[in-house]
């Protein structure tokens, strides 16, 4: 691992378990915290220096994750790394969208390239799809989606809330993978209730979760009309996220030049140069009316500010970009909707990537308190050729399953295959568990 | 010593304050002249063909390729050519080339064109493929007269192109640099980098499109579609179609032909009417896409699609026509008149004065930028529009950051500001040639109503033709006193010009170093 930041450390904590890391840092706090805390061993140094990298045991090692924040850094690691030990895979942590581009033209010799401002536009863009969402990501192509919902108390919710779940009137190719109640989680049987004031966990084909989000969203229209606070890169990534889904944007951004800039890449959205602070112009401009608000400012109480203001002002859905770690949790607790943190994000896109080769994909909930897994069935598995009926529950439950590239949502009578993959919830300290049974 | 001393002081006071290489421009003003005075061997051929004297044509040649090669030789070489030349050379190239054509006209002895004002005048609106006339008796010229004025426009054509694709971009003039540099992807940005290149394939394209249409419309005359339509007149017309010109063989211009030969002239003048450069890659790289793509072609289209409806609307409301007649000769007067040809398919001087006045507005329409129109422009319209549009905006939202976009790129600011004062340089003109008009018609005791005036103003000026009242499509220029004359000859060439490179020349600062 090159990078003891925010992003090292969340991969670190995510893998430290199940491989043996060595992380590489100029910062000696940064490297004795994380060593501190995990067990795993650390390195001085440049990461963009050969000497370093042989110091740090890279011809031995599988896998080099380079996630400094500094592009080029990252990339003449991935090149020596290249170089020292060709068998090793890389991954390669980005801001730049050209480099991104290049890497997908395979003119890059990297394995998997990341970038933070992607994500989050992907982040940001799923959330705005579906609005009563916390958090969605998608497996299996975007043939599966999960979702997790906040459960509102709402008049015409009771044809699934309050009932149990055998009789409530669960939408088609879905399936309530979890209930979150308190700090308690449930794995639903039949006789379960859905309760007000419930997280619930989806797992189903994005049509399903389309309609889930109808049935538990404050209000039924789509969002349209997003106002984005701050140009950056973030920001203009975002942009273009929403822009491509068809929807109306408006982006507030105090720099004349900045905005100029925006206004030229985004013909078909309307930017404002203007302060996002400044309660007259978010009158005038009516920004209290749209439907939702993204917060992309580079800093963290700004965002703040300007989301609780615009609260005030009528905006229903805010999501904000944070980027201070503890962010996450004071934004939530403020009332802000949703807040995303990119280099939780980054993080969690690269483990995806570094986990347990059968393991497709990986999705943190809560934190990192739950995971949803992508499994490939081993005919060895004791589950292998089990009709789902028979099976234990044990803290996991397989919300989906694809077979010859179909997704498929089964129910009680249908057979767990060798080969299958299972899309699988369950908590994170039982996920090296699930990934050996299967 | 002291007058040494003062002499060199002035030579020196001199080189310094005139910043323009006058002498290289010159001499660059004579080899076009030279290379000019070779075209008059085609008028030259004609005339041996239909066994009328060939003499006036070689003589006009030989004195305007000795005057030429006179001023090239007195010019310098390798000297400085830069913006500030280009203005001059375009500029006196215009009035050199039709000084050359009046001189034929004189020596040909016509008494139609005797008059050295209206010899001038006659071959201005031809180099400046304007198509307004002061023949009176068109059918009374010999054949070779009339090709070589029909020439003259396909001539000024070329001139044109060049003009409008290389010459007038590099000077910063004009909307064609925002079309051609400003569009997206590889194979369009740039035809070709090299001018004289460019020059040569959208020739290549002009040359090409003006043979399909002669032998289109010789195809309907020899195949007795359209009797009236002789091998002569197909060639004529289609030497002034895809520049658009508008001269005409005829006393009664596209009148006298039937119907096929009109619509085939109709369709030419909409594809003479659009940007060339656009036209190329369309037709010749076959991406026909592109052309449904670009917002100056769409535009373009749907204003001569709107003002065919209304004016079909007006002429079948009037009676004047019926059915396919009254489509027809909408379509053909509303072409002939957004891309600034100017022939006639009927006279429309008899029209209701709500089909007149729709005609003098689409003047001010033009073709699109990088076409043989003359006029404002489709897309100097388009981005005015598009300036006012966020005028308004930003009355209501201040804050607002408007960007102008066109064919999704950005139009610098520059170019913005270049287009609305492009806009008030030619009403501006516009105004002044009218009432230059008006005020010269009342001297000499000329009978002119006000909309006759600003038709010949506009018509002039817009490098269209014809204009109203005694200048009306069927009509001449002839009785205008030569003062009038004087001032549309001023109109065409300002106007071909796209006006800005005549008028820094009158600025202090352009001769200044």
């Amino acid at each position: 691992m090159i990078g003891a930041g925010q992003v090292g450390a969340t991969i670190v904590e995510a893998l430290h378990d199940e491989h043996n890391v060595t992380v590489v840092d100029l910062d000696p706090g940064r490297l004795s915290a994380l060593g501190n805390r995990f067990d795993v061993a650390t390195i001085e140094g440049n990461g963009a220096s050969r000497r370093t990298l042989q110091e740090a045991g890279l011809l031995e090692s599988d896998l080099m994750i380079s996630c400094t924040s500094r592009d080029e850094i990252n990339l003449i690691a991935a090149i020596f790394s290249r170089n020292l030990a060709p068998e090793t895979s890389t991954i390669v942590r980005t801001t730049n969208e050209e480099y991104l581009e290049v890497w997908r033209e395979r003119q890059l010799d990297v394995d998997f390239m990341v970038s933070s401002e992607l994500e989050t536009a992907n982040a940001v863009s799923r959330i705005i799809g579906l609005p009563a969402a916390r958090q969605t990501d998608v497996f299996a192509d975007g043939q599966v989606q999960i979702v997790e919902f906040d459960v509102a108390d709402r008049d015409d919710g009771d044809s699934i809330v309050g009932v149990p779940l055998r009789e409530a009137r669960i939408p088609r190719d879905s399936k309530v993978a979890g209930i979150i109640r308190g700090d308690r989680m449930i794995i639903p049987r039949g006789d379960q209730t859905i309760d007000v004031g419930d997280r619930v966990v989806i797992i189903g084909s994005p049509d399903a979760a389309r309609v889930w989000g109808d049935i538990l969203s404050e209000n039924k229209r789509r969002l349209d009309d997003i106002v984005i606070f701050g140009a950056g890169r973030t920001g203009r990534a975002v942009a273009r996220a929403l822009v491509d889904q068809g929807l109306r944007v408006r982006i507030i951004e105090p720099d004349p030049k900045r905005a100029k800039y925006t206004a030229e890449q985004f013909p078909t959205v309307r930017v404002y140069q203007a302060k996002g602070f400044d309660p007259e112009f978010l009158d005038r401009e009516r920004i209290g009316q749209s439907r939702a608000a993204v917060f992309a400012m580079q800093d963290d109480a700004k965002n703040h500010y300007a989301a609780t203001l615009a609260k005030l002002h009528g905006v229903s859905f805010t999501i904000a970009i944070v980027h201070e770690a503890a962010s996450t949790e004071v934004f939530e607790r403020a009332g802000i909707d949703v807040a995303i943190n990119p280099r939780q994000v980054t993080a969690e896109e690269i483990v995806r990537f570094a986990h347990d080769p059968r393991t497709r994909q990986v999705t943190m909930l809560e934190g990192d308190r739950f995971e949803i897994l992508d499994v490939t069935v081993r005919p060895e598995s004791e589950y292998a050729d089990q009709p789902f009926r028979t099976m234990p529950i044990r803290g996991a439950l397989i919300g989906a399953i694809v077979r010859d590239g179909q997704a498929i949502f089964p129910h009680g009578d249908d057979v767990l295959r060798a080969g299958d993959r299972a899309i699988i919830f369950t908590e994170s300290a039982r996920a090296t568990q699930v990934e050996k049974a299967l | 010593m002291a007058r040494l001393t003062r002499a060199r002081l002035r030579r020196l006071f001199r080189r310094e304050s005139i910043g323009v290489d006058v002498r290289s421009a010159i001499g660059l003003v004579g080899t076009n002249v030279k290379y000019l005075s070779f075209a008059l061997l085609a008028p030259t051929v004609v005339a041996l063909l239909y066994s009328e004297p060939p003499w006036p044509f070689l003589a006009a040649g030989a004195i305007s390729f000795v005057i030429g090669l006179t001023i090239e030789r007195a010019g310098r070489h390798g000297g400085h050519l830069g913006i500030r030349e280009g203005f001059f050379v375009v500029s006196v190239t215009w009035l050199a080339a039709a000084g050359v054509c009046a001189l034929t006209y004189l020596l040909t002895g016509e008494d139609q064109l005797a008059h050295p004002v209206d010899a001038y005048f006659e071959s201005m609106s031809g180099f400046t493929t304007t198509g307004a006339s002061v023949l009176t008796d068109i059918e009374g010229l010999p054949y070779s007269v009339l090709f070589w004025r029909q020439l003259s426009q396909w001539l000024g054509g070329m001139g044109i192109i060049v003009l409008a694709i290389a010459v007038l971009p590099r000077l910063r003039v004009g909307g064609r640099q925002l079309l051609e540099s400003e569009m997206p992807g590889p194979e369009i940005e740039q035809l070709s980098t090299r001018i004289r290149d460019t020059a040569r394939r959208l020739w290549a394209l002009y040359i090409g499109l003006t043979v399909i249409q002669i032998a289109i419309l010789a195809g309907l005359g020899w195949t007795r579609i359209d009797p009236s339509m002789s091998l002569f007149e197909a060639v004529s017309h289609a030497l002034t179609t895809m520049p658009t010109g508008g001269f005409s063989t005829e006393a009664r211009s596209a009148e006298a032909f039937g119907p096929e030969s009109q619509w085939t002239i109709t369709i030419f003048m909409a594809i003479a009417g659009a940007n060339f450069a656009l036209m190329y890659r369309a037709l010749i790289r076959r991406r026909p896409g592109i052309l449904l793509r670009d917002e100056e072609f769409k535009v373009y289209v749907g204003f001569l699609l709107a003002a065919t409806i209304a004016v079909t609307a007006i002429l079948l409301g009037d009676d004047i026509f019926n059915g396919e007649e009254a489509v027809r000769h909408a379509a053909f007067q509303v072409v002939s008149t957004m891309t600034t040809t100017g022939m006639a398919s009927t006279d429309f001087n008899a029209w209701p004065l709500l089909g007149l006045v729709l005609l003098i507005g689409l003047m001010f329409v033009g073709g699109s930028a990088g076409s043989t129109a003359g006029s404002i422009k489709v897309v100097r319209h388009l981005l005015l529009g598009k300036v006012l549009r966020r005028e308004l905006d930003q009355t209501v939202h201040p804050e607002v950051v408007g960007r102008i976009h066109l064919n999704r790129h950005v139009v610098d600011e520059r170019v913005l500001r270049a287009v609305s004062s492009f806009i008030l340089l030619y009403v501006g003109l516009f105004v002044v040639g009218t009432l230059l008009l008006v005020v010269d018609a009342d001297r000499v005791g000329l009978d002119l109503r006000l909309i006759d005036a600003i038709a010949v103003a506009a018509t002039t000026l817009g490098n269209i033709g014809p204009g109203l009242g005694i200048a009306g499509p069927m009509g001449s220029f002839e009785p205008y006193s030569d003062f009038s004359k004087l001032v549309m000859i001023a109109l065409m060439w300002f106007g071909r010009l796209e006006i800005v490179p005549i008028v820094v020349l009158f600025t202090r600062n352009y001769w200044r170093a």
